[in-house]
């Protein structure tokens, strides 16, 4: 036996706290370091970034937990997917296939009350972004295929079938600008607290945490999802476990939640659908998925704070004339940032457990 | 008369359209033959775009432009590699984030640079070199020997490296550690030097795509690679891993962005978002019916050495 | 063939001095010396744990040493990886075969070796001219072309040892040559050998085989806990005292099965025939029954349908043709822990619920009862001696006999009828090895678990002859997918093993 030093398992229970901080870290002290390299004053730059986020209870009600709302839901579809050793890059072709769906019924069934309308787009788009993901999902279970480039590729699809649709069938009745129409009132979320745009789509996506922690966590698929996740072939062999099944299913929620995303923006924020919609929410949802270690509630925490950093990006281009587009480079920081420190934690538990005494040992 | 032009022009379109994804697929076979797959290879190519335009303009020439998208390319490769091979970090997550900070920082530097709206780049062109008396070939002359010199570089380059692959030392001490690290390791071939410099290599091949693609078409746009980094990387699955089917696949993929002139100058009304999405619709008819019978390098994506924990 | 000649008039070709290694708390190395000369077969031997393998890996520069000297032929040299160990001269055949599978023998062979124009080019019939040399002078014979996944585990070995000697090696160090070899093979593999020794070269070879020792070793190295606790001729040796040596107490001789007393039928099998995971007929028309109260052991060299079968008798896979009778919930211990018993990063209680998320006592609806999990793992912790403080640690963090142990208790859980277990002591040391082996025994000879039912039935599929041999109440044969039965009257060492490996050389067919 060797030792479980109880360094070393508190290393272990706690670590992935100890890895989100010390990413943070990592990442905070190379972007002031970009920053002066680039020339900019960071006090100002940082001033801007926390004015934008939270600097007052509009800023933070109708811009950070705004635009946390999409940055939840995929993250979720995200962590869920890699929890079962799904990697699903596809968040961004998801939420736009959703998106597109929703405004679709929004659009057509926008004369019925909004108690009908409202779920149907929720319940329409989530279900388009699972048959969005459906692809990847049988190219993957019936022809071995990878799902990494193919979820990319669904992606520039999803992409370019949303540029066919603002300029062809679903373009705005007077055919001037490359947007659907407006979403009727009845077809829109209603706000979550009055007097700001945050809509109820927040308290849905914080709902949607907690029930996928609790499913992870206590029945009997959300463990077999971890152990497919962990080790397919002891979930095979010794758990009797379906993987595909398993996989078939995540895969699937996955796109849906993702497509839930896209509705939530169009029925919560847009009320229309447009190229660019999302700022690349999809792929930010990964560094949200593992900065929160894959953990569902995690990741509604590191949702809002990433809203908090895409509203303050906005307000740094404005006050300090720093490049909206910086904010991908600093995503892209946070999944190096949390890659390297679980590294480096993996590191400490090798030479915790190489250090420990060996009177402590009992071998055998 | 006008069909045989249309099908010159398309040809020709083609091979044209085909050379970044070419440099880019080749580069990322020799990486993918050493085990590692580089999902920030479109994080190296668009960075090698900006870079062969900065390069371009401050030596005010084509080619000075292309040696600085190769070492931009490379040193967004010397990153990945660093985390993947150094620290042995997962590839697909470490290839995303390169990707998103690659598209991410060449925005940011272009609008620090030249501004949000853009004040349009003018490079000097990256003329095409016509080989002598054989450019005159009808149809077949003006695809193959009327080119940007680039193109000539990409067929030697796959001639060159399927013989380094296949009939070198070193390219048999590449495909052990690709298939097998342990097995190489122990053979006394260092596992973790060959997988760095293949990434990096690879990275440099998509630099010289990048510089390409910008010198080509005359400017720098914001996210101009368009996803033809990850086309590449369906480019390589499809010439299973061999240098020179991979230089064929990245022509018939050069075609299918092409057929979106051809049908435009034949009056087919036929939206063009569907061209755009072509490509990605291709690769995944041809990954869906391909990869059944192609064999990637058993130790593709896994770190190594493995871990315990 | 001698050892007095060389050691005179030459430094030792091998000299080890106060070699330490330390894996964490565990002292695997502690102070070794070591010589062996030039001209010699030189054993190294010791119970599971003793440091064998960890000094082998020293000397061939996959483990670094903490302290202590190495010399090559009386210089000092620096071991820090595998080139090192080439370059001096000193050619590992490790106990996991390290050939790449998707290339030729050639290009094994080749792969390392660099022969000039700064490997620029790649000289096959070079490389093919030297390996049917050696071919010829070792009689290790092998077709140069053939890609390596097609050929057998022998046939493998076979190259790897080739693919060594290609580098013309001073020191040759073979980790546990014969654990992939039958008993008749191995004899022929001795000669080998003995001729290697016999041009000059230093043989160096992990052997726990006392009988093995005793017939190859010109001299043989004990350890024990990482110390070496004798050196000497091997003709001054006998099996009685090399056990002692190596377990540091005399052995008892185990005692026979007890004759059995079979029960109910619980499985039978018709005419099964399955695919391998390349597509290959993996058993061929297999028909098997297995009684309540009896082991049933399946000898075989793996490779040979073990894994099929196994999965289709633990009902996790079905056959392509044939029935399959099997009782409703079947214990599993497969052969690969860490791979497919074990989640390595799941903590025990996970690990024991992955194999019971079927049981109606663990569950409530769709959610998993953890508490009743957590108090279950506990008190089998406490019933197999699994060493851990508690259900919280990480599987991985066990020792292999641990681990064992912990999958063993967690598959009686699963079931009272039926266990199969695939070569269910490999990687154990002696002890845990023993305590395994009686687990299964007493298992199916007392009425297991509640009121006085029938005991369960056992089938263990095994590499091991011995266990076998010493487990089972009936045995078979699994060879190239056809299952064998061994008669009552001609259960011996010989006739299984013969069994075991006739045309074992030949893929075809």
């Amino acid at each position: 036996m060797l030792t479980p030093g109880t360094r070393v398992n508190r290393l272990l229970r706690f670590g992935g706290l100890g890895v989100a901080l010390a990413a943070l870290l990592i990442t905070g002290v190379v972007a002031v370091g970009a920053l002066v390299a680039g020339g900019y004053d960071p006090g100002v730059a940082l001033g801007a970034l926390v004015r934008g986020a939270v600097g007052s209870p509009e800023q933070f009600f109708s811009v950070t937990l705004v635009r946390s709302v999409p940055l939840i839901l995929t993250g979720l579809a995200v962590a869920l997917a890699f929890r079962a050793g799904v990697w699903n890059i596809g968040a961004e072709g998801q939420l736009y296939a959703g998106a597109m769906a929703g405004v679709w019924i929004g659009l057509a069934a926008g004369d019925l009350p909004g108690w009908i309308v409202v779920p149907l787009v929720l319940v329409v788009a989530s279900t388009a972004g699972a048959v969005w993901a459906l692809v990847p999902t049988l190219m993957r279970l019936r022809l071995g295929v990878g799902e990494v480039i193919t979820t990319i590729l669904m992606n520039f699809v999803a992409i370019h079938l949303v540029g066919y649709m603002v300029h062809g069938p679903l373009q705005e009745s007077r055919g001037v600008f490359p947007q659907t129409d407006a979403l009727a009132a009845a077809a829109r979320l209603p706000a979550l607290i009055p007097g700001t745009r945050l809509h109820v789509g927040f308290a849905v996506a914080v709902l949607l945490g907690v029930a996928l922690w609790l499913v992870l966590r206590g029945t009997v698929f959300g463990f077999r999802l971890r152990a497919v996740g962990q080790s397919p072939a002891a979930a095979r062999i010794t758990g009797r476990i379906d993987g595909k099944r398993v996989i078939l299913v995540t895969f699937l929620a996955s796109g849906a939640l993702a497509g839930l995303a896209g509705a939530m923006e169009v029925s919560g924020r847009t009320f229309a659908l447009y190229e660019g919609l999302s700022p690349g929410w999809g792929y930010t949802a990964i560094a949200v998925a593992l900065l929160a270690g894959l953990h569902p509630m995690g990741v509604v925490a590191v949702g809002i704070m990433f809203g908090a950093l895409e509203g303050g990006a906005g307000a740094m281009q404005r006050e300090a004339g720093i490049p909206a587009a910086w904010v991908s480079g600093i995503e892209a920081l946070v999944i190096l940032a949390v890659l390297a420190a679980g590294q480096g934690r993996k590191w400490l538990v090798q030479t915790r457990l190489e250090r420990g005494r060996p009177a402590e040992a009992s071998v055998g | 008369m006008a069909e045989l032009a249309l099908l010159t022009s398309f040809l020709a379109a083609s091979v044209r359209l085909g050379v970044p994804l070419a440099l880019a697929a080749l580069g990322e076979t020799v990486s993918e033959r050493a085990g590692v797959i580089n999902i920030g290879l479109e994080g190296s190519l668009i960075a090698g775009a900006l870079g062969g335009a900065l390069g371009a303009l401050a030596w005010s020439s084509a080619f000075g432009g292309i040696l600085t998208g190769a070492a931009v390319g490379a040193l967004v490769a010397v990153v990945f590699a660093a985390f993947v091979v150094g620290l042995n970090t997962d590839q697909i997550i470490t290839g995303t984030a390169i990707t998103m900070g690659g598209l991410g920082v060449t925005g940011a530097v272009y609008q620090a640079r030249f501004g949000l709206t853009g004040t349009t780049l003018t490079l000097p062109p990256l003329s095409s070199v016509p080989v002598p008396l054989l450019h005159r070939i009808p149809v077949l002359g003006p695809a193959l020997f009327d080119q940007a010199p680039t193109a000539y570089f990409a067929v030697v380059m796959g001639i060159l490296l399927w013989y380094g692959l296949f009939r070198t030392e070193w390219g048999l001490e590449l495909r052990a550690v690709g298939e097998s690290p342990d097995a190489a390791q122990a053979a006394g071939v260092r596992v973790r030097w060959t997988r760095f410099w293949a990434t990096v290599f690879g990275g440099l091949m998509a630099g010289i795509a990048g510089a390409h693609l910008a010198l080509d078409s005359g400017t720098f746009i914001e996210g101009m690679s368009g996803g033809r980094g990850f086309i590449a990387l369906a480019v390589v699955v499809l010439g299973r891993w061999n240098p020179l089917w991979v230089v064929v696949a990245a022509i018939f993929f050069g075609g299918a962005s092409a057929l979106q002139f051809s049908m435009q100058a034949l009056g087919w009304d036929v939206p063009h978002q569907f061209f755009l999405a072509l490509p990605y619709l291709l690769t995944l008819a041809a990954l869906a019916g391909w990869v059944g019978r192609a064999r990637a390098p058993s130790a593709l994506a896994h770190p190594w050495p493995k871990t315990s924990i | 063939m001698t050892d007095s000649g060389a050691e005179s008039a030459s430094p030792p070709s091998v000299e080890l001095e106060a070699i330490r290694k330390r894996f964490g708390p565990v002292v695997a190395l502690d102070g070794v010396d070591l010589e062996a000369f030039s001209g010699e077969v030189h054993a190294l031997v010791g119970e599971n744990g003793a440091g064998k393998t960890t000094l082998m890996g020293v000397l061939s520069g996959v483990v670094r040493a903490d302290e202590g000297v190495i010399r090559i032929a009386g210089r000092p040299v620096r071991l820090a990886k595998p080139r090192d160990a080439w370059a001096a001269g000193i050619g590992m055949v490790h106990q996991h075969l390290t050939l790449v599978p998707t290339l030729t023998v050639l290009e094994n062979v080749a792969l390392g070796v660099r022969s000039a124009a700064w490997g620029l080019r790649l000289p096959f019939d070079q490389v093919r001219s030297r390996l049917d040399a050696l071919s010829n002078e070792t009689g290790l014979s092998v077709d140069p072309d053939v890609v390596v996944e097609r050929l057998s585990v022998g046939e493998r070995q076979r190259v790897e040892i080739l693919k060594v000697l290609y580098r013309d090696p001073r020191v040759l160090v073979l980790d546990e040559p014969t654990s992939v070899l039958a008993p008749q093979e191995v004899e022929e593999f001795f000669s080998v050998l003995r001729g290697l020794a016999s041009e000059g070269r230093t043989v160096l070879l992990i052997l726990h085989k006392i009988d093995e020792i005793l017939a190859v070793a010109d001299r043989v190295t004990v350890l024990r806990g990482g110390r070496v606790v004798h050196s000497g001729v091997s003709d001054t040796m006998d099996s009685g005292s090399l056990a002692r040596l190596m377990i540091g107490r005399a052995v008892a001789a185990h005692e026979p099965p007890r004759p059995s007393e079979p029960g109910a039928e619980l499985v039978r099998l018709e005419g099964v025939s399955a695919r391998g995971s390349k597509g290959e007929m993996a058993l061929r028309d297999v028909h098997l029954t297995v009684r309540r109260g009896e082991i049933v052991g399946v000898a075989g060299v793996d490779g040979n349908g073990q894994r099929e079968l196994a999965l289709i008798l633990a009902g996790a896979e079905s056959p392509e043709f044939g029935t399959v009778h099997l009782p409703d919930t079947v214990g599993f211990i497969p052969a690969d822990r860490l791979g497919e018993a074990l989640v390595p990063d799941f903590d025990l209680t996970q690990n024991v619920a992955l194999a019971l998320t079927e049981a109606p006592r663990y569950r409530q609806g769709a959610l998993l009862r953890w508490g009743r999990l957590r108090s279950a793992t506990a008190r089998l912790m406490d019933l197999h001696g699994v060493g851990a403080p508690t259900p919280a640690v990480r599987a991985w963090q066990l020792s292999g006999g641990n681990q064992q142990k912990l999958v063993v208790g967690r598959e009686l859980m699963r079931s009272q009828n039926l266990l199969i277990a695939r070569n269910p002591t490999r990687g154990l040391d002696v002890a845990a090895g023993r305590f395994v082996k009686d687990e299964l025994r007493r298992m199916s000879r007392s009425s297991a678990g509640e009121e006085g039912e029938d005991p369960p039935g056992v089938v263990v599929i095994s590499s091991d002859l011995d266990e076998v041999l010493e487990l089972s109440d009936r045995i078979f044969v699994l060879r190239r997918g056809r299952l064998l039965a061994v008669p009552e009257d001609r259960r011996t060492r010989e006739f299984v093993g013969a069994l075991m490996v006739a045309h074992a050389g030949d893929p075809s067919e």
